[in-house]
């Protein structure tokens, strides 16, 4: 398995692997650094290149169902296995967002999560003062749709 | 069996970290100075060569030279134990060492090619005396592309170190996965240019996009942690870990 490791030390004065290896360097030292939106902000950027940050990706309403799951799965994960307590929280908040943008936006659930559980949840997005108003205007919008659905 | 192949075969995980403690079990002929002599060379050998390649030198000369300063210069003048850590940096007191030793090769043989005509000269202060990179000058090289090769190939054996250090943790805790995730989308996409996306990799691990990304993270984080501690452990003073990114970035990136 070792040997799999690809060798970056193959054309050492070569102006490529010498900016490889600052490139790699550099977000290792930042990501040693990072507060807890950088986490959020990652994974928004894998599933979504280009994003400017995760409240953008889900409230903007370019993003399709398709990366919007990606995006919850993402950040259920992260919500467990954040760095910090402030990391996990924030991405147990995006999670819900997700939610409610597949609702939104798309008239679709991304989620087996009980209704009750949901309202709650949507409740808490649209009054949380450290959301961005517009993640906090989607909790509200979803939680409207699913008193409708549920009625 | 030359000592680049020695070096190629050492692969204790446990020899794989330069530091200061380990420079100095190196240095204080101890039971373990051999071995920690050993996982000092397997970091420095690399490094060391490639300085030299890049002053102009051929490959069978840049290895001879480079057995010739770990022979001269880390064992026989025992340069470890004249590490004075008020000099901070392993990475400093390396470099300097090669390059004054190729400035006394280049002395010894421009003395010896002199001598049978002219006799003793003084040492011209434009050339030895100042320790300048003689060998480049005389090889046509730009004069800061040793320097950038020496840090390039030592940034790019401490990014291998951690590496190896992540797969091993990642893989004790049941990790295999984002290893495997870690290896293609980080190693695989930086020094080979491609990466596959989480179409292909996410099904082959039995796992949603969503969480190859999440572990992706984990274990750049890990990785990233992992990459900074050997960096602090080449140092006195883990304060000064930020400029010692910046120089390395600045030497690396340079034109």
């Amino acid at each position: 398995m070792m040997d799999e490791i690809p060798d970056p030390s193959q054309d050492p004065s070569g102006s490529h692997a010498a900016q490889s290896l600052g490139n790699t360097l550099r977000w290792a030292f930042e990501l040693d650094e990072s507060p807890a939106i950088a986490g959020a902000t990652f994974l928004t950027r894998e599933i979504i290149p280009g994003a400017r940050d995760p409240f953008d990706a889900i409230a903007g309403g370019t993003a399709t169902l398709r990366q919007l799951e990606d995006l919850k799965n993402a950040y259920k994960l992260l919500r467990t296995t954040g760095a910090t307590a402030p990391e996990r929280s924030l991405a147990a908040r995006l999670y819900a967002a997700t939610i409610a943008a597949g609702i939104v936006r798309h008239g679709a659930m991304i989620t087996r999560q009980a209704p009750a559980a949901l309202a709650r949840a949507f409740e808490e997005l649209s009054a949380d003062p450290e959301m961005p108003e517009r993640v906090r205007d989607l909790g509200s919008l979803a939680a409207d749709a699913l008193g409708r659905m549920k009625s | 069996m030359g000592v680049g192949l020695a070096m190629a075969k050492l692969s204790n995980p446990s020899m794989t970290q330069t530091n200061w403690d380990l420079i100095r079990d190196a240095a204080s002929g101890s039971a373990t100075a051999r071995s920690s002599l050993d996982a000092v060379m397997k970091r420095a050998w690399p490094a060391v060569y490639a300085y030299i390649r890049a002053t102009g030198r051929r490959s069978d000369e840049a290895t001879e030279l480079t057995q010739a300063f770990i022979c001269d210069v880390l064992l026989a003048r025992r340069l470890l134990e004249k590490a004075d850590q008020a000099r901070g940096r392993f990475r400093t007191l390396l470099i300097g060492a090669v390059r004054n030793y190729l400035a006394d090769v280049h002395r010894r043989r421009t003395a010896q090619a002199r001598a049978p005509r002219a006799g003793i000269l003084p040492i011209d202060a434009s050339d030895g005396g100042s320790g300048a990179l003689v060998g480049e000058a005389a090889s046509g090289q730009d004069s800061t592309s040793p320097e950038r090769a020496f840090n390039a190939r030592y940034v790019a054996g401490m990014i291998r170190s951690a590496s190896e250090r992540l797969q091993r943790e990642l893989e004790a805790d049941g990790e295999s996965d984002s290893w495997e995730i870690f290896r293609l989308r980080v190693l695989q996409m930086s020094f080979q240019g491609v990466a596959p996306g989480y179409d292909e990799i996410a099904p082959r691990l039995g796992l949603e996009r969503g969480q190859c990304a999440a572990k992706l993270l984990m274990a750049k984080r890990r990785f990233a942690a992992i990459l900074m501690d050997e960096l602090r452990a080449t140092m006195l003073d883990p304060a000064e870990l930020r400029s010692e990114v910046a120089d390395l970035l600045a030497l690396l990136t340079e034109g």
